[in-house]
């Protein structure tokens, strides 16, 4: 399931990790250890939300972990949701920080501080 | 005849000197004594004299005639010879042995009268002396030849008795056995030891001893210096006389005869003949067997001791063929029952796990299996300790290039045997085996083990091709199950399941399928074909695409099966098929179907209980008994209504009768009435036949037309979560929501229910959950229900942000929490998307 949820790749010179499909209670664990094991070093991270179909409250508990914590280490992470969609959705009525999404991945990586 | 002149013989001859009486008496060739009655010597003849060395007056007046005997007779003269005297006047014939005046004993036998007076009073005793030496002599020849005629009866009865005991022996050790109890009885020896050839592995090995603190008590060399050896090597009887012949002949053998007493030792080759007349004789063992004191034995006893070494060397031989024959059974036996058992499992890993259970303990202390099967291969060991990896490791690298077994020499750093799994000219893996050096028991020889390698590797080949054609089966069958099944019509929804038999069945033949006839009709069809493996996934596949051809919007499901009997004429494996065919007018809601052979369709319509479809029903495709005239039922579907298609292995079960099979499934698909439609098929599957389950089972469930409300009752588990959304959003989509509304509803259903989950059932994994909607022209309300217990205030972070979620993509909101549970009621309005 997990499998099928996350992928990683690179997106210039950051990390990039793809999430698709529904995102709710019964996963986002499992999610979020995954995209931690694969972290560890990483100092740019961006994750790509838009083809996410469905992001409950555990999944929006689980981005705003991921993200304080990549902060606390002194690494960016910046998230990739569509214009519209179940995720801005979510992400939106969850007041998340705008400054933090980007409508496409060029956006998003362009708003990496130097 | 006296007038003839001859001579009478009844005359005294006169002799041709005078005879003078005197000296008759004096020289008699007998000695003469007078003696009183109390035995004083009162007259002796010379002869006597001469005879015992005495002087006349040595005796004549002082020695009474039982003083000249030994001690022995003195006893014999007061108990015997003098009442007997006394009593009847004369005796015969007594043995005396008298005392010469050097010492000496003379045999003799006496006879005397006793002379009695005018009054009978005793007035003396005359007494002839016979001179017995000689036949003393032969007496005691006589004496002595018993002696040794009956030591060597004994002699004979022992070895007859161990010859006995030897032609009982089956075995080598029993033979041993026996052989090793002759000596004591037969020569008299203190103790024997046995010691027995063992070709195979070069060794004399010390079997058996009635004294094991006596000699060096291990196994040696063949080619050893040792006495034991040497003898073997020769094959003759060597006879060690005493300490001083050891010394010279076999130094190992002096310190032990020392230590433990010994003088003289046998040591006698067990020989399959006699040494001397053939050449063929061959030394199966050595009878070591010592004296305490030196002792020779006589030419008899030797001759006796060479003729138990060729019985008790034929003896081993035989029992030697004997163990061979038993062991050869022995081994059959195991590999025979080794295959069988193996073979009763069809996959390669069960079939190596089995064939590791088998060889340890039995014959190996540790096993290890690896093939070269698969993406990752097979590594399976069992027993202990383990072989040293790296070592074994490179040992199996050798072995699988050369295909040559490996059997470790003493010493060897792996111990263990490694042998090449080689099946049609393929190496497929290979099988170690580590036999601790002390072990005892089950055949470990090299021939045994390419033997068993053979077998082993012939079976394993067996497995894998069968695990070969399974999986290529499985990924046909597969391939054919995996086709999208028609969806995004929001007329129906189709939810199909399909479990494989468990792991050591092939692939089955049940297969499904759903396909749009036209854009307004459905078509459902499940069958089962005969058989297993690849021809039944390949018949499945032509089945599967000859429904497709044959259903047409004229056709109808008869014609259909028609149209099927006419096919399997052609592919013959389809033959005795069974097929369930429906066919849906989704403008009208009407089903028509046609079942051949197959189990009837269930219907569930929104009131009522589920009920069997049991018209239009006929024999299995093809079916040269059964009646094969086609018809088929039509009958109209209320919308919300649901149809389940689905194999024989869903009901079946050895353990209940098919009408309760019936029976069970009915209740279990009215149970899941409210339950989501994603996951419908697969929980039924769960709840019928569990994971275990020998048969596949295939279903195919549709459920038509769209419900105005939605009810749905899930379980307390997270995973719930999903499959109600999945549910929801299909019965959205049919009603046409508007995606933001149709989003915010999925989320405050989801957070409501998550909330139910997470707070309400926190302590009861059993709890359910109803969700209930309703949809209008302007809003979506939904009611999401728990019976749980709240048991704190929902203000955890986590929970809150749900609440929030709840809140902030509803319009309305309200929560109820009763004494009974939670009802949260939320409406959406349809046209305020862009609140």
């Amino acid at each position: 399931m997990t499998d099928e949820s996350v992928s990683f790749s690179t997106f210039g010179d950051a990390e990039l990790v793809s999430l698709t499909g529904e995102i709710d209670l019964a996963n986002a664990p499992e999610i979020g250890r995954a995209i931690v094991r694969r972290l560890q070093s990483a100092g740019k991270v961006l994750i790509d939300l838009t083809t996410v179909s469905f992001l409950d409250s555990a999944g929006v508990r689980l981005l705003d972990a991921l993200v304080g914590d990549l902060q606390d280490h002194g690494k960016q992470a910046r998230l990739v949701v569509g214009e519209r969609g179940p995720a801005r959705m979510t992400l939106k009525l969850c007041a998340f920080r705008e400054d933090l999404m980007a409508t496409d991945l060029t956006k998003a990586a362009a708003g990496f501080k130097l | 005849m006296s007038d003839s002149g001859g001579q009478d013989v009844t005359q005294e001859l006169r002799l041709p000197w005078d005879d003078d009486p005197n000296d008759l008496y004096e020289h008699a060739p007998c000695g003469y004594l007078t003696t009183l009655p109390d035995g004083t010597i009162v007259k002796v003849n010379q002869t006597f004299l001469t005879w015992t060395g005495y002087a006349r007056s040595d005796l004549v007046g002082h020695r009474r005639f039982r003083d000249l005997l030994t001690s022995g007779g003195q006893i014999y003269h007061e108990t015997h010879y003098a009442p007997l005297l006394r009593m009847q006047d004369d005796v015969h014939e007594i043995a005396f042995d008298l005392v010469c005046a050097d010492g000496k004993e003379l045999p003799t036998l006496i006879n005397s009268v006793l002379g009695r007076g005018p009054g009978g009073e005793p007035r003396a005793i005359r007494t002839t002396v016979f001179n017995a030496t000689e036949r003393r002599g032969y007496e005691k020849e006589l004496l002595h030849a018993r002696k040794f005629a009956e030591a060597s009866e004994k002699r004979v009865q022992v070895l007859q008795q161990i010859v006995a005991d030897l032609a009982a022996a089956p075995t080598v050790a029993e033979v041993a056995e026996a052989v090793l109890r002759a000596p004591e009885p037969a020569f008299g020896a203190a103790s024997a030891s046995i010691y027995l050839v063992d070709v195979e592995h070069d060794q004399i090995v010390a079997v058996a001893s009635t004294d094991p603190t006596t000699g060096d008590w291990d196994d040696m060399p063949r080619s050893s210096a040792r006495a034991v050896a040497r003898v073997a090597q020769r094959g003759d009887l060597h006879v060690i006389g005493s300490l001083t012949e050891a010394k010279e002949h076999f130094p190992d053998l002096v310190e032990n005869m020392r230590r433990s007493g010994r003088d003289t030792v046998v040591l006698l080759p067990l020989t399959t003949g006699p040494a001397d007349e053939s050449l063929g004789a061959e030394t199966l063992g050595v009878l070591a067997f010592s004296f305490t004191g030196e002792h020779e034995l006589s030419d008899g006893e030797l001759r006796v001791v060479r003729l138990l070494g060729q019985q008790a060397g034929q003896a081993l031989d035989r029992a030697r063929l004997y163990d061979d024959a038993r062991r050869r059974e022995e081994r059959a036996t195991f590999l025979g029952d080794l295959t069988g058992s193996m073979d009763e499992l069809h996959r390669l890993l069960p079939r190596v796990r089995r064939l590791i259970d088998h060889l340890v303990p039995e014959i190996a202390d540790w096993g290890g299996v690896r093939l070269a099967v698969g993406p990752q291969g097979i590594d399976e060991q069992a027993g202990g300790p383990e072989p040293d990896e790296d070592l074994l490791a490179a040992r199996i690298t050798v072995v699988t290039s050369s295909s040559e077994p490996y059997f470790p020499p003493e010493g060897d750093q792996v111990g263990c045997v490694v042998l090449p799994l080689t099946a049609r000219g393929r190496i497929l893996g290979t099988l170690s085996l580590r036999m601790e050096p002390d072990r005892k028991g089950g055949p470990t020889d090299e021939i045994f083990l390419r033997d068993l390698a053979e077998r082993v590797a012939l079976s394993l080949e067996n497995a894998r091709l069968y695990e070969q054609e399974r999986m290529i089966a499985r990924t046909l069958q597969r391939s054919l199950l995996a086709g999208n099944l028609p969806g995004g019509d929001k007329r129906f929804a189709l939810e199909a399941h399909y479990q494989p038999g468990s792991q050591d069945l092939e692939v089955g033949g049940d297969w499904f399928d759903a396909f749009m006839i036209t854009a307004d009709r459905l078509a459902l069809v499940v069958g089962d074909v005969v058989g297993r493996g690849i021809e039944a996934a390949t018949t499945m596949g032509q089945l599967r695409s000859a429904v497709r051809a044959l259903a047409t919007d004229e056709a109808g499901p008869a014609r259909v099966l028609q149209g099927l009997d006419r096919f399997v004429t052609r592919v013959d494996s389809a033959r005795m098929a069974t097929v369930a065919y429906a066919e849906v007018d989704l403008t009208t809601g009407d089903l028509t179907y046609a079942c051949a052979g197959h189990l009837p369709p269930l219907v569930h319509e929104p009131v009522g209980a589920p009920e069997y479809l049991l018209d239009a029903r006929s024999a299995a495709l093809g079916s040269r008994a059964g009646d094969t005239t086609r018809t088929e039922t039509t009958r109209h579907l209320q919308p919300g209504t649901r149809l389940l298609l689905y194999t024989d292995g869903l009901i079946e079960r050895r353990t209940r009768t098919i009408d309760k099979g019936f029976e069970i499934l009915a209740r279990e698909f009215a149970r899941l009435r409210d339950a989501p439609t994603k996951g419908l098929t697969a929980a039924l599957a769960d709840t019928l036949v569990g994971r275990e389950h020998a048969d596949d089972v295939c279903l195919l469930s549709l459920t038509l037309g769209t419900e105005e409300r939605i009810h749905r009752r899930i379980g307390a588990e997270r995973a719930q979560i999903a499959l109600l959304r999945a549910d929801l959003r299909a019965w959205m989509v049919s009603h046409a929501v508007e995606p933001d509304c149709l989003d915010a509803v999925l989320l405050a259903c989801s957070e409501a229910v998550a909330n139910a989950i997470e707070h309400g059932y926190r302590d009861d994994p059993f709890g359910s959950i109803e969700v209930a909607a309703t949809v209008t022209d302007d809003a979506v309300e939904v009611r999401v229900t728990d019976h749980g217990t709240w048991s704190g205030p929902m203000a955890d972070v986590g929970r809150g942000r749900g609440l929030q979620l709840i809140r902030e993509s509803m319009d309305q909101v309200l929560f109820d929490r009763g004494g009974d549970g939670t009802t949260v009621t939320m409406r959406r309005g349809r046209r305020e998307a862009e609140k």
